[in-house]
């Protein structure tokens, strides 16, 4: 079974001429690592909210098709039920946490979910110590950096043992340090609990190197989804307007050129290790 | 301190400026600064390292609790915000920060008010600045229902049409594609043609790598660095102490070096890099003699 | 100095007996010495039940800021005193400042030892229902969040020409449209936001919530609810039966 399942689906939020999501066909599997690029306005945000049920019952509007995670059709099943196996980080991590302190923030999910006591304090352990905030146990969410209240917001989720995690620009408002710690945090954890993670990201230089697949999105179509190898060397990537990591744009340059033959590399390592097997 | 403006003053001069928040910590602790009429300066570093309250201390919303800041040579200290934001434009993050008028033209005249002109000039600077940024045919739209990218455009707009003479961006190409950002480097370099001088607070490497002289890093309320952009970002102690990141450049050359393949001390923008790989794979490929490196 | 006088109501975490008591029983507290300072009008009653509130506070370590609490009424207490000794008389000034004084004393013990942290869960064990109880503590939760929220919109508007001062009184309302819109905007989105996340999270889902901590009713508690309920019934009786007390507890001043 698909773990997310669009079929035909379109949407157009209330009071909106255009339609936000056009004849979305996806079949996404368990356990991968997906970037989701686009430029701005491309429908990226309005596609994560299908996946948990926000988009149709949260948000007015007109949709037709379905979406189904794990089974389950977005229209029927409440979101709180699809949370269970959706998580979804926001763009601004301020706005999600909502506890009077990390301690109680992390444990909302599963209070809301009835979950027991000893569970909960089972779960919270194991995530305290893979987001590395056990410090902040006891602070409130306006004493935390950006880089704290992310780690929070996702330590949050993970408490809920979805088997999608969704995170929509999560490194919008860090800086390159803390950007690239996070985002090497997620592809740990996607190997570790092999859960799929779709990431929507800008900053292609830190994220290409560490997915396996990418979806191309443009004025709301899915214009492409596969390996990222595949993605990367066609022709629809490359005149999308999105932030080529440097690398790519110059092998991309020679190969137009002839100059370079193969796979163009999406991260630095990558191209090292072709020109090293030059030599 | 009034100083005799000529083209070796700084247009903006800072001397051992601290500045502590109200719990007694402090955010800035000593920092001396020269910037001069019609540079191009990125500040970067650490979320926390002092950017922004750096730069509000050019528009005065921040006076400093010891030392000087000196905009056109006027002490930031015997001004008040009104006066120095006529001369100190400032674009913070996020738009719907300011937005609040019934229609796009009226926000426009809203930033023009306290200028001193007359109804004709406010109309025809409104027209020219919205005409400037594609944003005429919006002209009687409500400022709430612009795109994302519009709205950052018309907060930009809103300064520009203010005509200061320094104009300060926190964080300006935050979650833009490379569409908006191309647009905003334009931006740059037309009002660098018209003698402005421009401060960018950013996090975005490789935009400063590419289109930015000169770099300041800060770190712990202190400039730690402040030079060439290219050399400023090429030593590792110095990114990592900002909590930024090699640029992609310079993380390749050390990859290549690793390997056992040197670039030139001068490859040090993407077109050079482009150029190097190019030889050196005609070089390995196509075993055309000569171009040794 | 008026500034002063809210940190008469500002939460600071203390290892106290009365820190530790239950949110309850310090709601009962401050219920009832507000009731038995209404049940008199008299000097002595009053000033008697305004001095069973130092044991209390002291044990709270909390003399320094009731004395600055105090300090901060001094203003109103002169103008009460100027007042009614035109139109009433001296002493009954004075019972009105004793009466006050324990009110405000009583209430403010309330929220100087009540963490807002636990403020959500007191409201629950007093069987207000969950969603009422949460946006209470939601709003606490984002009242430093707005704040810094409103200083930025201060600061975006005053670096495109606003000037905060202006004159004139129906000037100062226009004068406030540029910070107040933006701020109901932000605070709007932020509102939908908030929605968006707190759905995600299954908020509402279930009628039987977990809970991560609970508050307990603990045999301080009963003690002192004890104690409250005795002290009750001993003013409650001391009123009725006022005619035949000690002709001391009716002293008042010859003014």
């Amino acid at each position: 079974m698909d773990l997310i399942n669009f079929n035909n689906f379109s949407y157009r939020y209330k009071g909106n001429e255009e339609y936000a999501l056009n004849n979305i066909t996806l079949n996404i599997q368990e356990n991968k690592f997906i970037l989701l690029a686009g430029e701005t306005g491309s429908g990226k945000t309005s596609l994560i909210r299908c996946m948990n049920g926000l988009i149709p019952q949260f948000y007015a509007g007109f949709y037709k098709g379905s979406v189904e995670i794990a089974g389950r059709d977005t229209v029927k099943a409440s979101i709180a039920d699809l949370s269970t196996i959706v998580g979804i980080v926001f763009q601004n991590p301020e706005n999600q946490l909502v506890a009077m302190t990390v301690e109680n923030e992390i444990a909302f999910g599963m209070e809301n979910l009835g979950i027991s006591r000893d569970e909960m304090i089972k779960r919270m352990d194991e995530s305290v110590k893979l987001m590395e905030i056990e410090h902040l146990l006891h602070k409130a969410p306006f004493e935390l950096s950006g880089g704290e209240q992310q780690r929070v917001a996702l330590a949050s989720i993970l408490v809920l043992e979805p088997k999608i995690l969704i995170l929509d620009e999560p490194t919008a408002l860090l800086d390159p340090y803390m950007a690239k710690k996070i985002l090497n945090l997620l592809k740990a954890i996607q190997d570790e609990r092999d859960i799929t993670i779709i990431i929507s990201e800008h900053r292609m230089d830190l994220i290409l190197p560490l997915v396996n697949e990418i979806i191309l999105m443009k004025d709301g179509y899915v214009i492409g989804y596969d390996t990222k190898d595949k993605i990367i060397n066609g022709e629809k990537f490359k005149n999308l307007k999105i932030n080529h990591p440097i690398i790519y744009s110059i092998f991309n340059d020679l190969s137009i050129n002839k100059t370079f033959r193969g796979n163009i590399p999406s991260s630095i390592p990558e191209a090292i290790n072709y020109l090293k097997d030059l030599k | 301190m009034v100083g005799k403006i000529t083209e070796k003053s700084p247009i903006i001069f800072t001397k051992d400026v601290e500045y502590a928040y109200s719990n007694g910590t402090l955010a800035l602790k000593g920092i001396n600064l020269s910037v001069f009429k019609g540079e191009l300066i990125a500040i970067m570093g650490k979320n926390g390292a002092g950017k922004t309250t750096l730069i509000r201390t050019f528009n005065g919303l921040i006076k400093p609790s010891k030392g000087e800041v000196l905009i056109n040579g006027k002490n930031t200290r015997l001004k008040s915000i009104a006066e120095l934001s006529k001369n100190v434009g400032i674009i913070f993050q996020n738009p719907m920060h300011q937005l609040f008028s019934n229609t796009i033209e009226e926000e426009i005249k809203f930033s023009l008010k306290n200028l001193d002109l007359n109804e004709e000039e406010i109309q025809n600077r409104t027209n020219i600045i919205l005409k400037t940024f594609n944003l005429d045919k919006y002209r009687k739209r409500s400022p709430l229902n612009l795109s994302g990218g519009e709205t950052k455009k018309l907060a930009i707009a809103s300064i520009f049409c203010r005509n200061s003479d320094i104009l300060v961006f926190d964080e300006p190409t935050l979650g833009q594609d490379s569409r908006e950002i191309a647009f905003f480097t334009n931006l740059v370099k037309e009002e660098l043609d018209k003698g402005k001088t421009i401060v960018i607070v950013t996090h975005n490497i490789e935009f400063a790598m590419e289109n930015v002289p000169r770099t300041i890093l800060m770190a712990d309320g202190r400039i730690i660095a402040d030079g060439p952009t290219r050399s400023v970002l090429n030593k590792e102690f110095l990114t990592e102490k900002s909590s930024l990141v090699l640029p992609q450049l310079y993380q390749f050359n050390s990859e290549l070096l690793k390997v056992g393949i040197k670039c030139p001390d001068d490859v040090n923008s993407r077109n050079k890099m482009k150029s190097f790989i190019e030889n050196y794979l005609k070089n390995k490929i196509n075993i055309i003699p000569g171009e040794n490196y | 100095m008026s500034l002063e006088f809210l940190n008469a109501f500002k939460f600071m975490k203390k290892n106290t007996f009365l820190h530790n008591l239950d949110p309850r029983s310090k709601l009962l507290f401050s219920i009832i010495y507000t009731i038995s300072a209404l049940l008199f009008t008299e000097i002595i009653p009053l000033t008697i039940i305004l001095l069973c509130l130092l044991p209390v506070i002291i044990s709270g370590r909390l003399l320094k800021q009731w004395i600055k609490s105090i300090r901060g009424l001094f203003f109103l207490f002169i103008i009460i005193i100027i007042l009614n000794t035109f139109f009433l008389s001296l002493a009954y000034a004075i019972s009105m400042i004793l009466r006050i004084s324990i009110m405000v004393s009583a209430f403010s013990i309330f929220f100087l030892t009540v963490d807002p942290n636990d403020l959500a869960l007191s409201l629950i064990s007093m069987k207000v229902p969950y969603e009422y109880a949460f946006s209470f503590s939601l709003a606490f939760r984002f009242v430093p969040t707005i704040a810094t929220e409103a200083q930025n919109i201060i600061d975006a508007q005053q670096s495109r020409g606003y000037e905060m001062q202006t004159s004139g009184f129906i000037n100062q309302i226009k004068n406030l449209f540029p910070l107040l819109v933006p701020l109901i905007i932000c605070s709007i989105k932020r509102a939908f936001n908030v929605a968006e996340a707190l759905e995600s999270r299954a908020f509402g889902s279930q009628k039987d919530r977990t809970f991560l901590y609970k508050i307990n009713y603990s045999m301080k508690d009963w003690i002192f609810t004890l104690y409250l309920v005795f002290f009750l019934i001993f003013a409650v009786f001391v009123r009725f039966n006022f005619i035949s007390m000690p002709v001391w507890l009716s002293w008042s001043l010859p003014v």
